[in-house]
């Protein structure tokens, strides 16, 4: 813990002279948020990281004490927060990974298989996604903020410093992204630099570097890529589809692929969620275009020109088509033919 | 918008996006009766106009048409695959499913049209229909109920109308 205090001085120095070049923008700051949402995860972690950066030890002996406070508090409020929040990790994890330094690869690999079924919700919603996912947090730091206060409090003056760059939506949530900032900061910079790099250095070389860094997505063959990414093939789809991997299984997801490469009605291209769409016994497949279109006008189905079968579920599905909730329904229905 | 039959004017998008999705379905129509056309008939669009076709039927042997070439014009809805192209006889024939407008009683012209079939089914369905006169839905009572009572006669004429008109 000593070492960890030390090391934060020294990095709590640099970061306000980073901002008073004025380089910090509000962008910056979202990103931040999500390193801190995905920091608890990684509380054990730090430690490992304190013994290598333990090298660069330059105390600033004013801000010491305070860090040390700092620091306590957040680990208090860290332990604490690791039986309450574990759930809503693993939610926002699809949603604020991209974003995550390396931290996220211990995490992302706990809760991958969590992460994959609730990603249908959270990536369809992903560009808005770090202010609902700072949203909960805040609730939920609510109640870890009652047990220790007074370390908050010594907290936001600190940080509020080294940060200079403050609005109202920071204003909201100030508790919360003070709170962990420190060991935020300690990591991007530590995992980013080497540690024999001299201190004066360290101060223009790396202090760009977390923004780059964050602004970078993820290459499929990252090391540190989390494991509940997903993968570019996937993100060409609809978020539904993955709902469907998870949701009927991919054996009958293997079984309705077939060999038809463009729609008998339209001539468009069968994507891969058109081609795994069954609508009739009959076996005459189409793309969802135009079976919901057909089904706005008589409902039967070109090749047997027979009602469509499941009305009841189709033609629910067709009323809120436009939420991308029927293309869900008609997989299953799919999956129910292919099973009886 | 689903009344006109002459396509390619898009008011709207909703309109925009029916005419390029009915176009690529009839310009792929278009390939594949260039490719293989059903026996005894061709069609093609008539000039600019990708909506407005028109097709040939050369009249099977055997039956009081033979030796006739039947014109047909082909008129494509905006939204095509989904509602039947409308198909008139412009060469005049003796049949009691085709009136004197040339207008064609046939159920998948109607109610029967699948967004499945294409002008190449249709085209054989109208060439089965001049073999098998369908008596029982006339568009022409007279002409139907002459097949019914005396077949050689209507033959006949039929055979003479071919000669008058279809050739």
């Amino acid at each position: 813990m000593a070492f960890d205090s030390v090391t934060n001085a020294k990095d709590f120095a640099k970061k306000k002279k980073a901002n008073r070049s004025a380089k910090l923008k509000q962008c910056k700051l979202d990103a931040r948020r999500h390193q801190w949402l995905s920091q608890v995860n990684n509380q054990e972690r730090k430690d490992q990281v304190d013994v290598s950066g333990g090298i660069q030890v330059s105390p600033t002996h004013g801000r010491n004490e305070r860090d040390r406070v700092v620091k306590i508090s957040e680990m208090n409020s860290g332990n604490g927060e690791h039986d309450g929040s574990v759930q809503h990790y693993s939610d926002s994890d699809s949603s604020s990974h991209s974003r995550i330094s390396h931290s996220c690869s211990v995490g992302g690999s706990h809760f991958s298989g969590t992460s994959f079924t609730g990603s249908g919700g959270s990536s369809r919603s992903s560009s808005s996604s770090g202010r609902s996912v700072s949203g909960i947090m805040s609730e939920e730091e609510d109640d870890d903020n009652n047990d220790d206060d007074d370390g908050c409090v010594d907290d936001w003056e600190a940080v509020a410093d080294a940060m200079a760059a403050s609005d109202a939506k920071q204003q909201q949530e100030q508790n919360k992204p003070f709170q962990e900032s420190p060991s935020e900061h300690e990591n991007v910079n530590k995992l980013n630099c080497p540690p024999e790099f001299p201190n004066s250095q360290l101060l223009e070389v790396d202090i760009p570097k977390p923004k780059a860094e964050n602004r970078k997505a993820w290459r499929p063959d990252d090391a540190f890529r989390p494991q509940s990414l997903p993968t570019l093939l996937k993100q060409h789809s609809f978020p539904i589809k993955l709902e469907r991997h998870s949701g009927s299984g991919g054996v009958t997801c293997a079984i309705g692929i077939s060999t038809q490469s463009s729609c008998p009605i339209c001539c468009e291209d069968l994507d891969f969620t058109d081609s795994s769409f069954l609508p009739c016994y009959c076996g005459f497949r189409l793309c969802l275009f135009c079976h919901k279109r057909i089904l706005e006008e008589d409902g039967r189905c070109p090749g047997c020109r027979k009602k469509y079968e499941h009305d009841g579920i189709t033609c629910e599905g067709n009323g809120n088509f436009a939420e991308g909730s029927s293309p869900y329904r008609f997989a299953r229905s799919y999956s129910m033919i292919t099973k009886s | 918008m689903k009344s006109s039959s002459t396509g390619g004017v898009g008011r709207s998008w909703q309109s925009t996006a029916t005419v390029s999705c009915s176009g690529k379905r009839i310009q792929k129509e278009m390939r594949e009766l260039n490719l293989e056309a059903p026996p005894h008939s061709s069609a093609g669009p008539k000039g600019d106009n990708l909506y407005h076709w028109v097709a040939t039927l050369i009249a099977p042997q055997g039956t009081p048409y033979q030796g006739g070439i039947f014109f047909l014009d082909i008129a494509f809805p905006v939204d095509y695959p989904f509602r039947p192209p409308q198909v008139l006889f412009k060469t005049r024939i003796f049949h009691c499913n085709v009136d004197s407008a040339g207008n064609v009683a046939l159920d998948i012209l109607k109610d029967g049209w699948s967004p499945a079939l294409t002008i190449s089914k249709l085209l054989l369905a109208l060439t089965s229909l001049l073999s098998n006169p369908d008596p029982y839905k006339p568009l022409v009572p007279g002409i139907a109920h002459l097949y019914l009572e005396d077949k050689a006669k209507h033959n006949e004429l039929a055979a003479e109308w071919t000669r008058r008109f279809a050739r």
